[in-house]
């Protein structure tokens, strides 16, 4: 049995313009597919409305993050100077919102930004080596001068025929199947 | 034709009624000056400072808006800008208001210091719980070389002289551009930026240290000029983003002001937020930290009663500050939907007004009144008194006054509603999140 497995990832289908993208992106959308992607060597405007994706769900990590190093610094010293080992400094109060308040807020700014990179790395599934639309021919042009639609088999409308004639309907080119090879 | 008819009656009453509103605010605020001259009463000064002081904040802001704008190109500015200019036209009316002021340090004689102690040397001043003049105070005799009359005229004429000139050239500007289209008065708009940018910049910082800071003239914090820049960009922003919505309604700017412009004046208004909250923290900070009489006393007096030690009514609207200024329009503003749903926007953006005005009387009314007996030899005002009764008829006078200004040049057709030849016009129009 030495034949080579593969799983059937996606139906991929190119584009020649930006306008035949967002155009298609839209019937897409209006099909009901959900698990799919566009990829274009440029920022095309309004794409992700045209797609229709919701707003980004990293802010809330960031806010999380900020609460967390907010009450994090207050801990802290409150730990430190009020319970574990209290020290009279400059006259101030043991623990007092005032005068640590760099700590909290630097921690504040500390912790939302690490809220926000690995929340974003957590919502992207980062890190990630490799992915099966590399194995698409024309992939690395959707970097140049082509784009390119592509919807997954997992999306719960996805039929092998009839996703490809779809996507050859919507002025799709070269449509086929990706296939990522297993070893 | 009938339309315009209509709309050019409505804009006349609209006039006449701002018109009206002015006479009667100023009126009544110039009656109280003239008591208080009679009387010796502070009250009347401080509430017509405060009142002026509020609308002079939002044109400043105006106007640092409008520059950083130019010196940054900004692309998505054009369209906001223009309703932003028609703003500055307040500035030589915010000017006459000071007016009354400056005369009564002139022409005052033995009430000539009443608002501003030290402009008379011979009124009285409280140094460690005795009462002396101003003349022996060192801490005057220090500063005599800045804070005198004769200086403190050239500079006020100078302040509104910057601010007046540069609103001149740059309304020139822009105005001039809707008729002929020359790409060079953008240049010559960034040029008068940048060059204004310091001038306005040293020029605001210096009029909040004579109008507001010197009212405590032994009180001092270099802090002091960028925390009024920071309150007036807000106070700009919500005005700005006010007046855009309101023409969106009445249609005049519909499908030219978008989400986007929106979205953008509203993480502004947070960006301001958290500069202000800094910055007034910063400065409370370092005293607390310092911890020297001759700067603790300035929020002593805003936090307790400086003869019981009782908490006082200014410990609550110091509070409000922190939580009603800053805290809640900070988590407010972080929120996607409350920055683009107009409603909710048009709700934090008067919430932020409402507390400025709040913050400049924190800043303003709050002072040392010698009482003989007095434990520490004066008591500090209270929240509520006749200063605030005299403040809001001020307040509504300015506030139409400035608004009139600002309506006439809306009116006068010296404009069109988007400058419609700026290079940038398009970038501003098409401007997307």
């Amino acid at each position: 049995m030495s034949e080579v497995m593969d799983i059937k990832y996606a139906a991929a289908a190119t584009f020649d313009s930006a306008k035949d993208l967002y155009d298609a992106a839209g019937k897409v959308r209006e099909k009901g597919y959900k698990n799919w992607e566009c990829f274009s060597p440029i920022p095309v405007h309004g794409l992700d409305a045209q797609m229709g994706y919701p707003r980004s769900k990293v802010p809330r990590f960031t806010l999380a993050g900020g609460f967390t190093g907010f009450f994090t610094g207050m801990l802290i010293v409150w730990f430190m100077n009020e319970f574990d080992y209290p020290l009279i400094v400059g006259g101030k109060p043991y623990f007092s919102p005032i005068y640590p308040f760099p700590v909290f807020y630097e921690l504040t700014i500390l912790f939302a930004a690490f809220g926000t990179l690995f929340g974003m790395f957590f919502l992207n599934r980062l890190p990630q080596h490799n992915h099966p639309v590399f194995e698409h021919p024309d992939f690395g042009r959707t970097g140049d001068d082509q784009y390119m639609i592509v919807i997954e088999v997992e999306d719960p409308l996805f039929d092998d025929e009839e996703t490809l004639s779809f996507l050859e309907s919507v002025g799709g080119e070269s449509v086929q199947i990706i296939r990522e090879p297993i070893d | 034709m009938s339309q315009d008819v209509n709309q050019s009656a409505s804009t006349s009453s609209i006039s006449t009624k701002l018109i009206a509103g002015a006479i009667l605010g100023l009126s009544v605020g110039l009656i109280g000056l003239f008591q208080g001259l009679q009387s010796g009463d502070k009250a009347p000064f401080l509430g017509w400072l405060w009142g002026c002081s509020f609308w002079l904040s939002i044109a400043i802001g105006m106007l640092m808006l409008i520059m950083i704008f130019r010196v940054f190109n900004s692309r998505w500015s054009p369209v906001v800008r223009r309703q932003q200019e028609h703003a500055l036209s307040a500035f030589p009316w915010l000017a006459l208001c000071f007016v009354p002021l400056l005369l009564v340090a002139w022409l005052g004689k033995d009430h000539s210091g009443i608002l501003w102690s030290w402009v008379n040397p011979e009124s009285n001043t409280v140094e460690v719980s005795s009462v002396i003049s101003v003349a022996d105070d060192v801490l005057h005799q220090k500063k005599a070389g800045y804070l005198n009359l004769n200086f403190f005229t050239i500079r006020l004429i100078g302040y509104f002289a910057i601010f007046c000139g540069i609103s001149h050239w740059l309304r020139k500007v822009s105005f001039s551009q809707d008729k002929d289209g020359d790409p060079n008065w953008t240049h010559l708009g960034t040029k008068v930026s940048a060059i204004g940018i310091p001038a306005a910049a040293l020029a605001l910082t210096f009029g909040a240290f004579d109008l507001f800071m010197s009212l405590e003239y032994q009180w001092f914090s270099t802090m002091y000029g960028v925390w009024f820049f920071a309150s007036g960009m807000r106070a700009a922003l919500a005005v700005t983003i006010l007046v855009c919505l309101y023409l969106v309604s009445t249609g005049s700017l519909k499908g030219l002001f978008k989400q986007a412009h929106k979205y953008d004046l509203a993480c502004l208004s947070l960006t301001f937020t958290i500069f202000w909250a800094y910055v007034s923290f910063s400065q409370y900070f370092l005293i607390y930290s310092a911890n020297i009489p001759e700067e603790t006393f300035w929020y002593t007096i805003r936090e307790i009663n400086p003869n019981t030690g009782e908490i006082s009514g200014w410990f609550w609207v110091s509070m409000g500050l922190i939580f009603g200024h800053f805290f809640f329009p900070f988590l407010y503003l972080l929120f996607y939907r409350n920055k683009v749903d107009s409603p909710k926007l048009i709700f934090i953006v008067c919430w932020i007004l409402a507390f400025h005005l709040l913050d400049l009387y924190w800043n303003i009314i709050p002072g040392r009144e010698i009482v003989p007996g007095a434990f520490v030899g004066f008591e500090a005002r209270e929240v509520f008194g006749s200063h605030l009764f005299w403040g809001i008829f001020t307040l509504i006078g300015v506030g139409c006054l400035s608004a009139w200004a600002v309506v006439r040049s809306f009116q006068s057709g010296v404009a069109e509603i988007v400058p419609i030849r700026d290079p940038r016009i398009l970038d501003s129009i098409n401007h997307h999140e």
